[in-house]
């Protein structure tokens, strides 16, 4: 059968609302995208290459140098699987620092994620609210860990640098600040009507779709399928009682919801931990052991997975990382863009799936 | 001075287009890059606007280790962009590929072996303020008297 495709759009590699390099390969017919693809490989780096072989302290700060947005959920899987090996135990109060740091960084990649998307759909103001107010997010980090982004606050067996108690009430000034100012934004959004409609009922993805497609983290949870959250069979987030969000609808009002749901959550979390901390050691000991494991956690935009094997001096033998973005891409090209009906909505759809390249290709 | 020079002068003084491009970074440094339009740095108060458009761009922030993609297209986009033009290195890997400048990967830094860089920002990301001082402070020292000194 012969095709109509009257153009073949490509957007990118540089796009003014993309922060990385990626090219949208679109089929269109007037301005109806009928098909898409995505072309990767801009900053294919070679990362897992240079691991092999290197000490796990070495490793550990190449680790969090895959992704600079969510550079500590990747410091805490792999730190996590190196413990899993060798069977280091964390001290009480260090888990939930990890958990504050984690979920302060989940804070500041969400909010980033929306900026994108409002700036991407040219409201403007909210975007630079949120930017203004994810500033708070990343001072706090630089509090509790020294640094605004590659902090490499997680060790095995604990953490580097304990909470002070000004620093405590600092936090908590600065949760409470978040909270008041978020829901004002998301007002907002919420009853904004221009930006309803840009958003409702655009780039639908259905719950069977996101299953095929393999989708995951806030993309799979605005589509109604909330157990795709990892931080369930974490032990302390179940020691908090956490439980995952979801929505049903699965276009980009639902995805850019869920985030804003999620900030929400990760507050209350931060002042749980922070209710529930008593005072006590953040760093026991442990040394690294020979062994090989593979572990699972929930990064701002969904599962991430380390496979790491280790040798008896502490050296990497091999390892493979399995990045969240990767399945959400898929999903946004081969299902979100599909019936796309203008090229403004291109960029915006694909935004609100929030891909991080840099993860991707590593 | 002619008059004309002084008229261009004031003009570029308060008006500073930027545009970056990520040749193989982690993104830490572009999203330092992108917190500086947050409202808490104002960069519109010293004229920089942000635009990510190279045809239209003053200014080039290059991030990243320079990975084999980028060997030609690189060049192509530093052409777009219209006299006069800078470009400045942000972070450790165009200066040296940092992390990533070892045995085995795909990276081939410094990013100054393929365009001219006029100053480099390291750090592993350097923070927002300090990337907005390296814009600041070259821009007069390249835009001031472009015309009379290329004569």
């Amino acid at each position: 059968m012969k095709k109509t495709v009257d153009v073949s759009l490509p957007i990118g590699p540089l796009h003014p609302c993309f922060k990385e390099p990626a090219r949208i390969r679109c089929e269109t017919k007037g301005e109806r995208v009928i098909s898409a693809e995505m072309d990767l490989g801009y900053v294919k780096k070679g990362i897992e290459r240079i691991m092999r072989g290197r000490p796990w302290q070495e490793v550990m700060f190449l680790a969090e140098r895959i992704c600079g947005i969510c550079s500590v959920i990747h410091n805490m899987v792999c730190i996590e699987t190196l413990e899993k090996i060798s069977g280091v135990e964390v001290p009480e109060r260090a888990a939930y620092l990890r958990v504050i740091v984690n979920e302060l960084d989940r804070i500041q990649s969400h909010i980033l994620a929306n900026f994108s998307y409002c700036y991407t759909i040219e409201h403007e103001t909210l975007a630079m609210y949120l930017l203004n107010l994810r500033e708070t997010a990343m001072d706090m980090l630089e509090l509790i860990t020294g640094a605004r982004v590659t902090c490499a606050y997680m060790v095995p067996g604990g953490v580097r640098f304990d909470l002070r108690d000004e620093d405590r009430i600092t936090l908590e000034a600065a949760l409470d600040h978040m909270d008041h100012e978020l829901r004002r934004y998301v007002g907002m959004f919420e009853h904004g009507p221009l930006v309803a409609q840009r958003s409702k009922g655009v780039g639908i993805i259905s719950r069977e779709d996101v299953i095929e497609a393999h989708g995951v983290g806030p993309v799979a949870r605005a589509s109604g399928i909330p157990e795709s959250d990892r931080r369930c069979e974490h032990p302390t987030y179940q020691k908090l009682g956490f439980t995952p969000l979801s929505y049903e609808e699965g276009d980009n009002y639902a995805r850019v919801m869920i985030r804003f749901d999620e900030v929400f959550q990760s507050i209350d979390l931060i002042r749980r931990c922070l209710a529930n901390m008593v005072p006590g050691t953040i760093r026991g000991g442990g040394a690294i052991k020979a062994g090989e494991a593979t572990h699972a956690g929930e990064a701002p935009r969904g599962e991430l997975t380390y496979y790491v094997k280790t040798d008896e001096y502490g050296r990497i033998v091999d390892i493979t990382v399995r990045t969240p973005s990767i399945m959400n891409i898929e999903s946004c090209a081969h299902y979100m863009l599909e019936g796309v009906s203008s090229a403004a909505d291109v960029t915006s759809t694909f935004i609100s799936a929030d891909p991080c390249i840099a993860c991707t290709e590593r | 001075m002619s008059f004309l020079q002084s008229i261009k002068n004031s003009v570029r003084s308060k008006s500073i287009h930027v545009s970056y491009v990520n040749v193989g970074s982690c993104n830490g440094c572009d999203i330092e890059v992108l917190a500086m339009l947050a409202p808490r740095y104002d960069i519109e108060q010293y004229g920089i606007y942000v635009h990510n458009n190279p045809r239209e761009a003053d200014v080039l922030l290059v991030t990243g280790a320079f990975t084999p993609q980028w060997e030609d297209k690189l060049k192509s986009i530093w052409d777009k962009i219209p006299e006069p033009k800078v470009a400045i290195a942000i972070g450790n890997c165009p200066i040296s590929g940092c992390v990533f400048n070892r045995r085995g990967s795909y990276v081939d830094p410094p990013v100054a072996k393929h365009i001219p860089i006029a100053a480099e920002v390291p750090g592993c990301p350097p923070r927002p303020t300090e990337i907005l001082n390296a814009v600041l402070s070259l821009a007069p020292l390249v835009f001031k008297d472009y015309e009379e000194k290329q004569s």
